[in-house]
C-alpha cells in the first residue's frame, strides 16, 4: 500500500493521469471504449445507419435519412464512429464524405461552394470556386446527373443542424439533394442531424415527398444503475494503453470504489435526474478532475460535493450577493411593490417613495439623496435584475415602467444567506407592510 | 461564354456489387429511381398528353398545357414517358423531329435563370439572363419555316413567379406567336395556380388545356408496387395491400409507398419473423424468412408514420418530466393554452415538494426549459424575457399525460 501511495503522488504520473482523463472527457465517443459503449447503447440505430451507408457505398443505392435526438446524446459521435468503422473495414473505400453544417453554411450559395470544394469538382481550384451562384448550381447538378451507379464514386452528405437548412430560400439545396437521391444519378446518401422532433413539418411538401421518411431516433433509455454509473466509470478510468501499465489497475479499482460512495452517488444521481445530457456530466467530472493536485492525488467523494454547487449555481441570487446595501434596499422596496400590486409594473418614483418611507421612519441609517438612489437603480437595470416593460422612447427615465426579474422568494433566500445586513433592513424585508 | 469545364463526378475504380438475393433485387426495383418503362395506372393521362403534343407537332403550331397534382402522383414521370415515345416515333420517321428541353424551377437560383437554361439547351452557349431573353425573343418571333419544333417541359411552375410576372408572361406568350413552334408543358402542384397567382393576361395565354393528376387510390398503389415486383417472390400480397391502404389514406404519394416497402425489406432482412401463431410445419424456414410479411410492413409503417414525441417525453429525465407536468397543471389552473415561466416555476416547486425531491434552482429549470424547447416539445419565445417567458406545448396535454402516466 505504501509503495502505491508513493506511486500516486509522483507528479509526473499525476500529470499523465490528468492528461488522460481530460482526453476521456474531451469528446464523447472518441476513445475506443466509449465508442464501443455508444454503439452498444444504440445498437439497432447504428446498424440501420451502417447498412444504409454500406448499401450506398457497395450497391450504389441512393438513400436519405434523418437522425433526431436531444442535444448531447451523441448524434455526431455515432455517425463519426460508424464512418470510422467503415473506413477501417475498407467499406468506405473510395466513398467521399461531404460535411455541411447549418451554422456555417448559412445560405445555399455558401453550401454549394463548400460542396463543390469537398467533391473537388472541375470548377474548383485550390479550394476556390469560380462562377456565379446560378452557374455553380447548374454545374453541380450537371455533374451529379452525369454520374451513375456503376461509374461514379458514392457520396455521403452529412448535414449537421439540418433544421437550419430548412430555412434557406425555397429549400433549393434540400430539394436538389433529395431529388438526386430519388433519381438515377450519382449515388448519394443524405444524412441530416438535428434535435428538432418536428423537423419534417418544416419541409415544403415537394421536398417532403422526396425525402424517404427514414427517421432514426436516439432516445437515451439508460437507467441510472447500471448504465449511467458505467458511463461515469468509463469516463474516469484509464485505458489499457495508458503509459504506466502497472498503475491502470490500481486507479481503476479506486474508481470502482469511488462509485460506491454515497456522496458520489447522490451528486451524480441528482445530475441524472436533472438531465441526461452527457455534456453536463462531463462538465461535472471535469470540475472534479481539475481538483487533483500533488496533495490530493486521488479522486475523493468530497471533490464531487465541492463540484455540485458550481453546477447548480443560481445565477440571480449569486448576483444579489455583490450588491450594495442601498441596492438591496431598492430590491426589497421592489419586492414589496411586486407583492402588494401583484406583479404590476412600477417606475423609479414608486420605488423611491417606498424607500423614503423606510429610511425616514423606520431606519436609523442615513438616507441617501435622490440622484444617488437613481444611480443605484440604474445599475440594477444594467444588471437586468430590473427590465423595462416596453422600449418606448421619449419617456423620462424616472417614469419608465419596469418589472423585477427576481421572484420574492429568491430575494428572501439570498437575503438570509448574506452576511452583514443591518437588522432593520432585514426586518423591513420580512414585514411586508412598511 | 463557351463551356470550358465538363461537369462530371469523380469516377470509381472498384466494381459495384449487384443484388443477389430476392430481397436485394426487390429493393433495387422498389427504389424510386427505378422508373418502369410504362407507368401503371396513368394510361389515360398518358394518352391525353400524347395526343395533345402529337397534334401540335403535326400541325406545326405552338401551345401550352398545364398539369397539376399533389407530389408523388407521377406527373413528371408521365410527361417524360410521353417524350420518350415521341422521340422514338420521330426517329422512326412517323413524326416530325423536335427539340426537347426540360427545366425545373427548383433547380434555378432565381426565375430569370430560366432563359439562360433554355438558351443553353437550344444552342449550348452560356449567356446572361437579359441577353438570353432578347435572343429567345428574336428566335421565337421570327418565323423560320425549316426550324424544328421545340417541346419545353417546365417543372415547379409556381416558383417562376416574379412581381412583374415577366418570366411567366414570356413563357406563355411565345407559343402564341405565329411560327414559333413552341410547345410548353407546365407542371405544378396546385390546381388553381393560374387563377391564384397569375395576372389576367398571363392566365389567358396559358389557355384552358389543363389536366389534374388525382392522388393514387389504394388499388392503384397496390398495382404500382406489385408491377415492380413482377417475377420476384419477396412480398406477401396482403402486406402490399396494407401499405397501399395506409398511404392512400394519408397522401396517395407513390414515393411514400415505395419507400415503406423498401424499408420493410430491410426489416425483413435483419429480423427473422417471430414465430407465427399459425402452426405451419409445411413451410420451410428459409422461405418464410425470405418473404416480407405483415409484421415487417407494420413495423415500417410505424417507423415512418408515428410521431416520436411520446417516446421522447418518456426518455426525458425526472426533472424534465416534472417541468412538463408543471406546464400541464398550469394550463389546467388558468384554462389557457399559454403559461408564464414564473407561474410554471411555482407549480414546479410545489410538484417537487409533493414528490419529496428537492426542486432545482431557477437557472436549472431555465436550462431544462431550453432543452425541451430545442427538441420542440415546448414552444417559447427568446429566453431573454426570462421570468415573463411564455410557454406553449407543441403536443396536446392528453398526449403529455399519457406519456407521463404510463412511464
Amino acid at each position: 500500500m505504501g509503495l502505491k501511495r508513493q506511486e500516486v503522488c509522483d507528479p509526473e504520473m499525476l500529470k499523465e493521469v490528468q492528461k488522460q482523463l481530460r482526453l476521456n472527457l474531451r469528446l464523447w465517443g472518441t476513445t475506443p471504449d466509449a465508442a464501443k459503449m455508444l454503439l452498444s447503447t444504440y445498437s439497432s440505430q447504428a446498424k440501420h445507419l451502417e447498412e444504409l451507408m454500406t448499401r450506398t457505398l457497395k450497391l450504389g443505392e441512393s438513400n436519405s435519412a434523418l437522425i433526431l435526438a436531444a442535444r448531447g446524446v451523441g448524434k455526431s459521435a455515432l455517425v463519426n464512429i460508424i464512418l470510422e468503422n467503415l473506413a477501417s473495414s475498407g467499406t468506405l473505400g473510395e466513398g467521399v464524405v461531404v460535411r455541411l453544417s447549418g451554422l456555417l453554411q448559412t445560405d445555399d450559395r455558401l453550401a454549394l461552394k463548400e460542396i463543390t470544394c469537398q467533391l473537388r469538382l472541375e470548377n474548383a481550384t485550390a479550394n476556390k470556386v469560380f462562377g456565379s451562384f446560378a452557374e455553380n448550381l447548374a454545374f453541380l447538378l450537371e455533374s451529379l446527373r452525369s454520374g451513375s451507379k456503376e461509374t461514379s464514386k458514392p457520396v455521403i452528405f452529412l448535414l449537421d443542424e439540418f433544421d437550419l437548412f430548412c430555412h434557406h430560400h425555397n429549400q433549393t439545396l434540400l430539394y436538389n439533394l433529395f431529388d438526386v437521391a430519388q433519381s438515377a444519378q450519382a449515388p448519394i446518401c443524405v444524412i441530416g442531424l438535428t434535435c428538432r422532433l418536428d423537423v419534417i413539418e418544416l419541409l415544403e411538401k415537394r421536398v417532403k415527398s422526396r425525402f424517404s421518411h427514414r427517421q432514426i431516433h436516439l432516445f437515451s433509455e439508460e437507467k441510472f444503475e447500471p448504465q449511467y454509473v458505467n458511463t461515469i466509470k468509463l469516463l474516469l478510468s484509464l485505458p489499457e494503453t495508458f503509459l504506466h501499465k502497472s498503475f491502470v489497475k490500481t486507479w481503476n479499482a479506486q474508481i470502482d470504489d469511488l462509485m460506491k460512495a454515497d456522496d458520489v452517488l447522490r451528486v451524480t444521481k441528482r445530475l441524472y435526474d436533472t438531465t441526461h445530457d452527457i455534456r453536463a456530466l462531463k462538465t461535472l467530472l471535469l470540475l472534479c478532475v481539475s481538483q487533483l493536485n500533488a496533495d490530493r492525488p486521488k479522486l475523493t467523494p468530497d471533490m464531487f460535493t465541492a463540484a455540485q454547487p458550481i453546477m447548480r449555481a443560481e445565477a440571480k441570487t449569486n448576483m444579489l450577493q455583490g450588491l450594495s446595501i442601498l441596492q438591496l434596499c431598492l430590491i426589497i422596496a421592489m419586492k414589496h411593490l411586486t407583492m402588494i400590486y401583484e406583479g404590476e409594473p412600477f417606475n423609479f418614483e414608486m420605488v423611491f417613495h417606498e424607500y423614503l418611507k423606510f429610511s425616514q421612519r423606520k431606519s436609523t441609517m442615513q438616507s441617501f439623496e435622490r440622484p444617488v438612489v437613481f444611480k443605484a437603480f440604474d445599475q440594477l437595470k444594467c444588471l437586468e435584475l430590473v427590465r423595462p416593460v416596453d422600449n418606448t422612447r421619449g419617456i423620462q427615465r424616472e417614469y419608465q415602467l419596469v418589472q423585477m426579474m427576481i421572484t420574492p422568494l429568491q430575494v428572501m433566500d439570498s437575503l438570509n444567506q448574506l452576511p452583514g445586513i443591518p437588522t432593520d433592513v432585514q426586518q423591513w424585508a420580512t414585514c411586508s407592510f412598511a | 461564354r463557351r463551356q470550358s469545364a465538363t461537369p462530371g463526378m469523380p469516377s470509381r475504380q472498384g466494381p459495384v456489387k449487384h443484388p443477389q438475393t430476392p430481397l436485394e433485387k426487390a429493393r433495387e426495383n422498389l427504389h424510386v429511381s427505378a422508373v418502369p418503362e410504362s407507368l401503371p395506372c396513368r394510361e389515360n393521362e398518358f394518352q391525353e398528353i400524347y395526343s395533345f403534343v402529337e397534334g401540335k407537332l403535326f400541325d406545326g403550331t405552338g401551345g401550352c398545357m398545364y398539369i397539376s397534382g399533389v407530389p408523388g402522383t407521377g406527373k413528371t414521370a408521365t410527361v417524360r414517358e410521353v417524350v420518350r415515345l415521341l422521340q422514338e416515333c420521330s426517329q422512326g420517321g412517323d413524326l416530325p423531329g423536335f427539340t426537347y428541353l426540360e427545366v425545373n424551377a427548383m433547380r434555378l437560383t432565381e426565375p430569370h435563370q430560366l432563359w439562360v437554361q433554355v438558351w443553353k439547351g437550344l444552342t449550348g452557349n452560356k449567356v446572361t439572363a437579359d441577353h438570353a431573353s432578347s435572343l429567345l425573343e428574336k428566335r421565337f418571333s421570327t418565323p423560320a419555316p425549316r426550324r424544328e419544333p421545340t417541346l419545353l417541359l417546365v417543372d415547379e411552375l409556381d416558383l417562376l413567379w416574379t412581381r412583374k410576372q415577366d418570366v411567366m408572361y414570356n413563357l406563355f406568350d411565345w407559343p402564341c406567336r405565329p411560327g414559333s413552334k413552341l410547345i410548353v408543358v407546365a407542371i405544378a402542384n396546385t390546381m388553381d395556380l393560374p387563377e391564384r397567382i397569375m395576372i389576367n393576361r398571363v392566365a389567358s395565354r396559358l389557355g384552358l388545356t389543363r389536366m389534374t393528376f388525382q392522388p393514387y387510390t389504394h388499388k392503384q398503389l397496390q398495382e404500382i408496387v406489385l408491377s415492380r415486383l413482377l417475377g420476384i417472390n419477396a412480398f406477401d400480397p396482403d402486406a402490399v395491400q396494407l401499405v397501399a391502404r395506409k398511404v392512400a389514406a394519408v397522401s396517395g404519394d407513390a414515393r411514400r409507398a415505395l419507400d415503406i416497402c423498401r424499408r420493410a425489406t430491410e426489416i425483413a432482412e435483419t429480423k427473422t419473423m417471430p414465430p407465427s401463431p399459425m402452426k405451419s410445419p409445411m413451410k420451410s424456414p428459409v422461405k418464410r424468412n425470405a418473404l416480407v410479411g405483415m409484421l415487417h410492413v407494420d413495423q415500417a409503417l410505424k417507423e415512418m408514420f408515428t410521431s416520436p414525441k411520446i417516446t421522447a417525453i418518456r426518455s426525458c429525465s425526472l426533472m424534465e418530466k416534472n417541468v412538463l407536468r408543471a406546464v400541464v397543471s398550469e394550463f389546467l389552473r388558468t384554462g389557457l393554452e399559454e403559461a408564464v415561466f414564473v407561474r410554471v416555476l411555482d407549480q414546479y416547486n410545489s410538484l417537487c415538494r409533493f414528490d419529496g425531491v428537492e426542486p432545482s434552482t431557477m437557472s436549472e429549470v431555465m436550462c431544462i426549459v431550453n432543452r425541451l424547447t430545442s427538441q420542440r416539445l415546448i414552444l417559447t419565445e427568446h429566453s431573454r424575457n426570462d421570468l415573463n417567458l411564455r410557454l406553449r406545448l407543441n403536443i396536446s396535454t392528453d398526449d403529455v399525460n399519457y406519456a407521463l402516466q404510463s412511464s
